[in-house]
């Protein structure tokens, strides 16, 4: 069966009753349908992660033996950085993605997600950021500073050359997707609950979203201060990581790892998300613990923020340092074992079926102990700065993603291919090729281990034959191979699947959640009524009853009314389409950026009001009794603390570290900016005036205080434009000196922030104008008002910490 | 270049800590994976019947599997503790020897500030002394690790770093570049020498000395003081650049470029000749010699014991 | 829900955002004239860092209405908020200690 058949085939079988059968590539280009997302992110994740392997198999034949000529210095250093880089944003995370988008609604009884067409959005931009940043190979010039790219190695006199804008343009490209995936999930989660399920009724692996987009939406604001620095150092000559300047390097490392530490627990809790799914359901015993299981990954996830430093123990932080986040580390191996301890306890008396998904999750427990392990070695300083840096460390987070986070990705695939393709994988040939990728798989980890305890350095394109590393190195390259061979056989296991008929039916596996209540594939819909909830795992309940044997008595159905469906829509690709096209620009003209930001900017205008007069759309309430727009402002004003607070953090390390003058009390106006600062507090007494009028129906009122509040936010800017160009008249430049530097781009992102409000605020004040803005749309300016009230707070945050204290 | 057969004291009380982890994570995973292994051949399915007992949960297991980890958990970070306050001392011990290590792409610089020595690459140091080492770097991050003789520690420009040890026995340790710092990262490696007392007596006395003048390579001389080798290479009383290694004692090196290829007239040679053919991105450029020009001055840096 | 603002309890009146924006501006004056007071030198830090506090407060709990919405908001931001806290003040303590002499 080709392609094409095979999509018309699932478009067909997706679409809702009585709805034209979606077809074609438009369908796909335009679909807001979380299923469809789902499967676009698989397949793309799928494309990328063969790329990386590809990757990982020429580096291994390089290094296959001593003194190779395979590849190049150069080559084989671009290979590792692109390795890297494009398993952990362009694989694992879109293939979590995947199933977030296309399972989440089901497992919690909704239609869809909560932004059907941000959720587009954070697709689109994934793939045309991992397309630019897969770009750089073909222009010669790939990323070759690692995946985490040390300053100052990535300064343009170290790292001359377009590899590193690649890169850094790349990540932050990437990094928008996944803020915005980050607040659409979060606000599914929490609001579009079946009624019945609370929060402890969800499946675990929703569990485990949450918690993963939490972290997202707290993690990537880190790492986009720290690429911003490096931007601004590259582009426009700003001393954030200049050392001669008075920059500290570390600052790098720390930023880098304040991101990176959580990203490890969102690279490894869905899997374990999945796992929790995988095994009950294969047991016929629910997951044991499961409120435990459950608080342990959010112990997990929220701890996570505080044991980054274990990736600088050899970097010289001090015994202080080192003792503390060395402790901090140790203990969050604690609910991470407790889970292992509830997955084992779930098996234990159960009626084990042995199926291709089980096998992938038992390998999982196995394999991520033995990750988990010589993690627990690594957060001992002293064994540490024997293993990091060496192919010990390689060894063990190549244990950790792949015997982790691959085998749970995978046990997920066979577990729930039926229910996305309605049809069965081969059982027999999928064990088969879950031995072969065992075998492989440590065939070529294990011997790394050794490899690092016997001195062979990580991320090294050649070694010589005196140390003796030869012959491991030959047996990792050969499991390599057989590791590449499994994921062969797995696509011919998946292709001969699709071959067959769809046979699998609504529920192959006897499951106990909500998506095995509906057929396989899906209804477009999801689901031709709102499905009951009598408890966890409430399908079993259902159908086997409770711990007694008791079956609940059927809820009543609800009246099958008019089930709203998102519309498709072409806006998400195209404001994705202008905002890559504007990271591309940066490497190559200033115009090309502004046009692309201008034709993003022009997308989302529309994306904005492409619903506006859509009556469907006037209430969108959730379970929390909160509307979906105004909590996911709330969460996205969450992780703009992060944001905020980490540029100031940087101000502040840095203060009195500039080499040379001016510095800040010769310089600063405080008069001054008292005024600005009473002018910007003034503006969100006008911006509540301008909410409490829209709400009354006040069209004029409304009208007078939004102009107001978007007035006053200009005299802000007035003032700030009046103090920039002042400070540059006396000296102060971006480049001059770290105060320069921290200082302007701090302020500068805090003005960016109140001209888009300002913009924002004119657009709802024309609408008004237009008589567009009734009492029915109050929640927009709410929701303007938050940012608007947000950005106040932070100017109250950096004029006291900035501009009043010495 | 073990990591666990160690000869210092820093690698000793590395070693320690290292056996009790490794062995306790040991029994961990047995542990795990007996369980794990016995419940898939005990409670496998063994056809379609009653449905097992559905057991949702036990408080005291929980607690149990909790607060054992924990414990575990305290006797590795108890002597972990100790060690990292014992391997990172406030105070450098008593009569230690101050050597100054400064990381460059892609090479060591070696300086003994209290004998007025400077070298390159290879790392003597006396058996039984305290070294204290003083890392830092005029260009990008790198790390120095002796793994024989205990855990790395970065180079960071800006920063000065230190690393103690007291080597225990005599001997070759290798030693490699262990943080990414560009193209040729891979060939940043280095040696330490542990001396017994004579012999680091004879080899301080011996980098103490001028250049050594050998009438033979007074042609190589010659033509080194003219070319671009003295714009980045000191030979002292010669030449005073800073750029590239010391050269004053050059031919009392075992290895050149940085530990890959071993002090050989013919390796000298093909150096001089093409250097970037031997060390991808290496800053030093062929210098345009004369094949014979090129064999007068390797005869020359070899006379340079 | 069919309410026009769901997730509110009561509604600040106009009287009261009034008052706060008289507070809030009053706190800034205050600030602002704390900072040329020779006498309060030795406690001028933490004295501008409660009272910064204090406005962010003000305008957190009644201009973005959060002491009058569901406490799941409330959960929401202040979770992140206290997050981003912990890391600002590990920063600043982390960064510099072990600087070179240039």
């Amino acid at each position: 069966m080709t392609v094409a058949a095979l999509t018309e085939r699932v478009a067909a079988r997706s679409a809702g009753p009585g709805a034209p059968p979606a077809a074609g590539i438009r369908s796909w280009l335009t679909t807001v349908d979380h299923k469809r997302i789902g499967i676009l992110y698989g397949v793309a994740a799928f494309a990328f992660f063969l790329l990386g392997g590809l990757e990982a198999l020429l580096l291994r034949l390089q290094l296959a033996q001593p003194n190779g000529h395979v590849l190049g210095a150069q080559t084989f250093n671009a290979l590792f950085t692109m390795h890297g880089t494009t398993m952990i944003f362009l694989a694992v995370m879109p293939a979590s993605n995947a199933f977030f988008n296309y399972l989440i609604p089901l497992l919690l009884g909704a239609r869809d997600v909560a932004f059907p067409r941000l959720n587009a959005l954070s697709f689109w931009i994934f793939l045309f950021g991992g397309l630019f940043l897969n770009a750089a190979w073909l222009v010669g010039a790939p990323p070759d500073a690692g995946w985490f790219g040390y300053a100052n190695l990535t300064s343009t006199q170290f790292s001359p050359g377009l590899g590193v804008d690649f890169w850094m343009l790349g990540l932050q490209v990437l990094g928008v997707s996944s803020m915005l995936a980050g607040v659409n999930f979060i606000v599914t989660i929490l609001n579009l609950r079946a009624p019945g399920m609370t929060l402890m009724r969800m499946p675990v692996f929703v569990w485990m979203a949450l918690v993963v987009q939490f972290l997202s939406i707290l993690a990537f604001p880190t790492i986009t201060v720290a690429m911003i620095m490096l931007m601004f150092d590259r582009f426009f000559g700003t001393r954030f990581y200049d050392v001669a300047a008075g920059g500290d390097l570390h600052m790098w490392q720390h930023l880098f790892w304040i991101f990176g530490h959580p990203e490890v627990y969102i690279l490894i809790l869905p899997a374990m998300g999945i796992v929790s799914e995988v095994v009950p359901v294969f047991a016929r015993k629910p997951l044991f613990g499961a409120p435990v299981v459950i608080y342990s990954g959010a112990l997990i996830g929220f701890f996570g923020f505080g044991v980054w430093s274990h990736h600088m123990f050899a970097a010289g932080m001090g015994p202080v340092a080192d003792a503390a986040f060395a402790v901090s580390s140790m203990l969050i191996a604690i609910p991470t074992g407790v889970k292992i301890f509830n997955w084992l306890a779930t098996l234990w008396g159960g009626a084990l079926r042995l199926t291709a998904a089980m096998h992938y999750a038992l390998g999982f427990i196995a394999l991520f102990t033995i990750g988990g392990l010589s993690g627990i070695m690594h957060a001992s300083p002293p064994v540490d700065l024997q293993q990091t840096d060496s192919y010990f460390v390689v060894a063990h987070f190549h244990y950790v993603l792949i015997g982790g986070s691959l085998s749970g990705l995978l046990a997920g695939l066979y577990y729930w291919w039926p229910k996305i393709t309605g049809r069965r994988l081969d059982e027999r040939l999928g064990k088969l090729q879950f031995w072969l990728f065992f075998v492989g798989f440590n065939l070529t980890f294990f011997p790394q281990h050794y490899l690092g305890a016997i001195g062979m350095p990580r991320r090294i394109y050649t070694y010589a034959a005196e140390p003796g590393w030869a012959f491991w190195n030959l047996v990792s390259t050969v499991g390599a191979f057989v590791l590449a061979l499994s994921f062969l056989l797995l696509l011919v296991v998946a292709v001969a699947s699709l071959r067959a008929a769809a046979t699998a039916g609504n529920d192959p596996w006897d499951g106990r959640t909500l998506e095995w209540r509906t057929s396989s594939p899906p209804p477009v819909e999801n689901f031709a009524a709102l499905p009951p909830v009598y408890g966890r795992d409430t399908f079993w309940r259902e159908k086997h009853g409770d711990r007694h044997g008791r079956r609940p008595t059927p809820a009543p159905a609800p009246p099958p009314g008019p089930s709203h469906l998102p519309s498709p829509s072409r806006l998400p690709i195209l404001v994705a389409v202008g905002l890559v096209v504007a990271a591309a620009g940066a490497l190559v003209s200033a115009w090309i950026v502004v046009a692309g930001l201008g034709f993003a900017v022009l997308a989302l205008f529309r994306f904005a009001l492409e619903h506006h007069a859509n009556l469907a759309h006037a209430h969108q309430d959730g379970v929390t009794g909160v509307d979906h727009r105004k909590l996911g402002m709330w969460a996205f004003l969450g992780s703009e603390c992060m944001f905020f607070g980490t540029l100031i953090a940087v101000y502040l390390a840095y203060k009195g570290r500039s080499v040379v003058g001016p510095r800040p009390h010769e310089i600063l106006n405080i008069p001054v900016t008292t005024v600005s600062t009473f002018d910007l507090l003034m503006s969100s007494l006008v911006m509540v005036l301008a909410l409490a009028a829209v709400r009354r129906g006040d069209a004029r009122q409304t009208r007078r205080w939004l102009t107001w509040t978007a007035l006053l936010g200009l005299i802000f800017l007035g003032f700030q434009a009046f103090e920039f160009t002042s400070f540059v008249r006396e000296g102060l430049t971006l480049q001059r000196n770290l105060f320069g530097s921290t200082f302007f781009v701090l302020t500068g992102f805090h003005g960016g922030h109140v001209t888009l409000g300002v913009v924002w605020l004119l657009t709802l004040a024309i609408l008004s104008l237009r008589g567009r803005l009734a009492a029915t749309d109050a929640v927009k300016v709410e929701v303007a008002g938050l940012y608007w009230h947000f950005v106040d707070i932070v100017w109250i945050a950096i004029f006291t910490l900035i501009y009043l204290i010495p | 270049m073990s990591t666990v057969l160690t000869k210092s004291d820093y690698g000793r009380a590395t070693d320690e800590i290292y056996g009790l982890i490794a062995w306790i994570a040991l029994g961990i995973f047995l542990i795990v994976v007996g369980l794990l292994v016995y419940a898939l051949v005990r409670y496998r399915e063994r056809g379609p019947g009653e449905l097992p007992r559905q057991i949702r949960g036990h408080s005291l297991l929980e607690i149990g599997w909790t607060i054992a980890p924990a414990l575990v958990l305290l006797v590795i970070a108890i002597p972990t503790i100790q060690t990292v306050f014992r391997t990172q001392p406030t105070v450098e011990p008593e009569g230690a020897l101050e050597v100054t290590v400064r990381g460059h792409q892609w090479w060591w610089e070696f300086s003994y500030p209290a004998l007025g020595i400077v070298t390159a690459n290879e790392l003597h140091l006396p058996l039984g002394r305290a070294a204290a080492l003083r890392l830092e770097g005029p260009d990008v991050i790198h790390s120095f690790w002796v793994p024989q003789l205990g855990g790395k520690r970065d180079v960071i420009p800006g920063r000065l770093n230190r690393l103690t040890f007291t080597p225990e026995a005599p001997g070759e340790y290798l030693g490699q570049c262990a943080e990414f710092c560009g193209v040729s990262h891979a060939n940043m490696r280095l040696r330490v020498i542990v001396d017994g007392a004579e012999a680091w007596q004879a080899w301080v006395r011996l980098q103490q000395a001028p250049p050594a003048a050998d009438a033979a390579a007074t042609e190589g001389a010659a033509v080194f003081a003219k070319s671009a080798c003295v714009g980045c290479h000191t030979v002292r009383g010669v030449a005073a650049g800073v750029v590239g290694p010391d050269l004053t004692h050059f031919g009392s090196r075992q290895t050149l470029a940085a530990g890959l290829l071993p002090n050989t007239p013919a390796n000298v040679l093909a150096w001089i000749q093409d250097p970037p053919a031997v060390k991808p991105g290496v800053k030093m450029p062929a210098l345009g010699l004369s094949p014979a020009e090129a064999r007068a001055v390797a005869g020359y840096l070899a006379s340079l014991k | 829900m069919s309410t026009s603002d769901p997730g509110h309890g009561e509604h600040a009146s106009v009287a009261t955002y009034i008052k706060v924006a008289l507070v809030l501006t009053a706190l800034t004056a205050i600030e602002v004239g704390a900072i040329y007071i020779r006498a309060l030198t030795p406690i001028l830090i933490p004295t501008l860092l409660v009272l910064s506090l204090a406005k962010f407060s003000l305008v957190l709990l009644f201009f973005m209405h959060l002491r009058y919405d569901t406490r799941t908001l409330s959960v929401v931001f202040v979770g992140p908020l206290l997050i981003a806290l912990a890391v600002f003040l590990a920063l600043i303590a982390l960064i510099g200690a072990g600087m070179a002499p240039a």
